[in-house]
């Protein structure tokens, strides 16, 4: 349990929690289940889009893209679905149509070695491009309404897309943990020419984790598609960095190799809880951005500073701990100069 | 020699794809290569020049910066408000600026004192800044689409007017870029930035400044956006918090097309300055032919991506090439060696 709190995750919690509370005292209505949930509700899609930058992240690497891969995923859901396709067939091709941008990333980073700030950047701009390409600038509405039907089912009054989304986030963390190849993203972030020296296939698992990422950005799409019931053209946009603020704010870190699923989904509720907090605080919306940002820099420098703390801690053990060996040393030197 | 050393250069390079790029859209409509047109429409794009200039400074140290884009609302809305406030539009640009330079000085803090990713403290500040401009601006009631108008036109002139066909702005970018290429490339502060880039340590070592020398990168990265966000409001004739807000990506991409390595060590200022204006031209040119904008945005992610995969093989066969070559050389010294040896009685 005291491992958990050592965690960054574990004290971004306590944190939160922190917050909720604070916010609760100040106005008791911010407590009550329906707000909670709605703010459940609206995270989920920065949940998501957070939890697959963090595969990319955990290997190193950075997607600036999974915006506008969302936002072409839901093109693609909307214009499929308004040619007639059954939502279970629109469903999975969405996905895929994901899984494939994110894959395109992969290929420009693992195989042709393009940097992947760059990549992705590129990517962002084409992707973005060939939306209101598709579109031709304007919303896509129209769509059968069985996918809102599906987005508003909910299980003992909590939304199924969100229990969806939490249990992905549980499934992803403990398989991360678990599986032998999956724990190879961690291998690859922390080490790259390590990890291929032990035989870990790094290309191909820099490209899972960036086709990852797209699959993610394509639920994303479909959850928020669901929510809302039409494809707006700025669907998406801007959320690219609110996903990596996300990951980092829940402990991943960018020098890859730290972190999990559960980081995003804790840093997009801290993001969301801040964002309506406002709204029970009686602060204006416009200063949203300016407290998020300052949330995230001041968990990112009180982390820092602990971390300096235990390192200098740390190095102080040691010393310690040598100082008292030395004082051991002598008599065993002389039993080994003694033949 | 020199001149030789200058035709393999990336800026040699760049000058030729510039050179092409008026070529393809010279040939495909006549009327592009209007030179008056051309020195006009570079109005489109000198706020991404101002900020992609200084910017380059501190990509060169290995950092990077963000919240430029954020920057440039925050110096609009500033301006816009101290000048409702009474002030004078000129104390008030002054006043944005310094602004603009403290933000940039405070990322700069933040940067040079902690190990906390660049990224993630100008992820920070980018909504910081954002919120600042939004939440100043929503105060007063200027949160709208029309921000606060009805500028003073001894201000706006700074953007609209011009010597002979060459505007204002254009002739102070290009004195910029006079300044920062002797600042980065004549200076000692220039020389330590690119060996921060490369070796942080190394430079501490050596006696470098390293913590002055990446604030004042961030501060003079600020001061830039400041500018871009003053030229943008009286190049729209208001101020408001989301001026420039989708410049981010362009002016990345301008630094990184110039040449610079987000790994740091690397970048010229004529490069960043080239690429610039390509890019600047390419959307000019797409637009002239009939593309979207949709279309050029398009297109600009393509070859990002393209120049900067072309980029890095060369060079990773300059470096096969050069390998090759010592290898030659050693076992034909080896040989020498032997000869030498054996010729010896």
């Amino acid at each position: 349990m005291t491992k958990f709190f050592r965690r960054r995750e574990g004290v971004v919690f306590l944190i939160l929690l922190a917050v909720i509370l604070a916010i609760g005292a100040a106005n008791p209505s911010f407590l009550k289940a329906p707000s909670l949930l709605s703010i459940l509700n609206t995270s989920l899609v920065l949940m998501l889009l957070a939890m697959g930058v963090t595969f990319v992240i955990l290997t190193r690497g950075i997607d600036v893209s999974v915006g506008a891969t969302m936002g072409l995923s839901a093109v693609a859901l909307g214009l499929t679905l308004n040619q007639g396709l059954p939502l279970p067939l629109a469903i999975p091709f969405t996905l895929l149509v994901g899984f494939g941008l994110g894959l395109i990333n992969g290929i420009g980073v693992a195989i042709v070695r393009v940097p992947p700030f760059i990549m992705t950047l590129g990517s962002l701009a084409v992707y973005r491009g060939t939306m209101l390409l598709l579109t031709g600038g304007s919303w896509i509405e129209t769509i059968p309404q069985s996918i809102k039907t599906m987005a508003g089912w909910k299980f003992l009054g909590v939304n199924g897309v969100a229990i969806f989304t939490l249990a992905v986030a549980l499934v992803t963390t403990l398989l991360l943990r678990r599986l032998r190849w999956a724990r190879n993203f961690y291998a690859v972030g922390d080490n790259e020419d390590g990890a291929y020296m032990l035989g870990i296939p790094v290309r191909a698992t820099q490209m899972l984790a960036y086709a990852l990422a797209g699959l993610f950005a394509g639920i994303a799409a479909v959850i928020f598609v669901g929510q809302i019931g039409f494809v707006p053209m700025q669907t998406g946009a801007g959320l690219e960095l609110s996903a990596i603020a996300a990951s980092v704010l829940g402990g991943v870190s960018l020098a890859g190799g730290v972190g999990s699923p559960i980081s995003g989904v804790l840093g997009a509720l801290f993001l969301t809880v801040i964002n309506s907090a406002l709204v029970y605080l009686k602060v204006p919306a416009f200063w949203n951005d300016a407290v998020a940002g300052t949330i995230l820099l001041v968990v990112v420098l009180i982390d820092f500073r602990i971390r300096v703390a235990v390192e200098a801690q740390q190095r102080k053990h040691r010393a310690s701990v040598r100082q008292e060996s030395s004082v051991v040393m002598p008599p065993t030197m002389r039993l080994k100069e003694t033949p | 020699m020199k001149a030789f050393k200058f035709l393999r250069s990336w800026e040699a390079m760049l000058v030729l794809l510039f050179i092409a790029e008026m070529l393809f859209f010279g040939s495909l409509n006549r009327r592009f290569l209007n030179v008056e047109n051309l020195l006009y429409s570079s109005s489109d794009f000198t706020h991404i020049m101002l900020a992609a200039l200084p910017l380059t400074l501190v990509i060169i140290t290995g950092g990077i910066d963000i919240s430029v884009a954020s920057m440039m609302g925050l110096a609009s809305v500033i301006l816009g408000v101290s000048w409702q406030a009474g002030l004078d539009i000129y104390l008030a640009l002054t006043l944005a600026l310094a602004i603009g330079a403290l933000a940039g000085a405070f990322n700069g803090l933040l940067v040079a004192n902690t190990d906390v990713n660049p990224m993630v403290i100008t992820l920070g500040t980018l909504f910081l800044f954002a919120g600042l401009a939004t939440g100043i601006a929503g105060s007063l009631g200027a949160a709208g689409y029309e921000g606060i108008s009805g500028l003073p036109r001894n201000f706006t002139v700074l953007a609209h007017g011009s010597v002979g066909p060459v505007p204002y702005t254009l002739l102070f970018v290009l004195l910029l870029v006079v300044v920062y290429s002797v600042l980065l490339h004549k200076t000692r502060f220039g020389r330590s930035l690119y060996l921060i880039g490369v070796n942080k340590e190394a430079a501490r070592y050596s006696g470098v400044p390293v913590k002055a020398t990446i604030v004042a990168a961030h501060a003079l990265t600020g001061l830039g956006a400041a500018m871009a966000g003053g030229m943008l409001t009286a190049y729209f004739t208001s101020a408001r918090s989301d001026l420039g807000s989708d410049a981010l990506m362009p002016t990345l991409t301008a630094v990184v097309l110039g040449g610079a390595s987000l790994l740091g060590g690397s970048g010229t200022i004529v490069g960043t300055f080239l690429a610039a204006v390509i890019l600047g031209y390419l959307k000019q040119g797409l637009l002239a032919l009939g593309v979207t904008s949709d279309v050029s945005q398009v297109m600009t992610g393509i070859i990002l991506v393209v120049v900067v995969a072309v980029k890095y093989w060369a060079s990773d066969i300059n470096q096969l090439r050069l390998n090759r070559r010592a290898l030659r050389l050693r076992t034909l010294g080896e040989g020498v060696a032997q000869t030498a040896q054996t010729s010896k009685p």
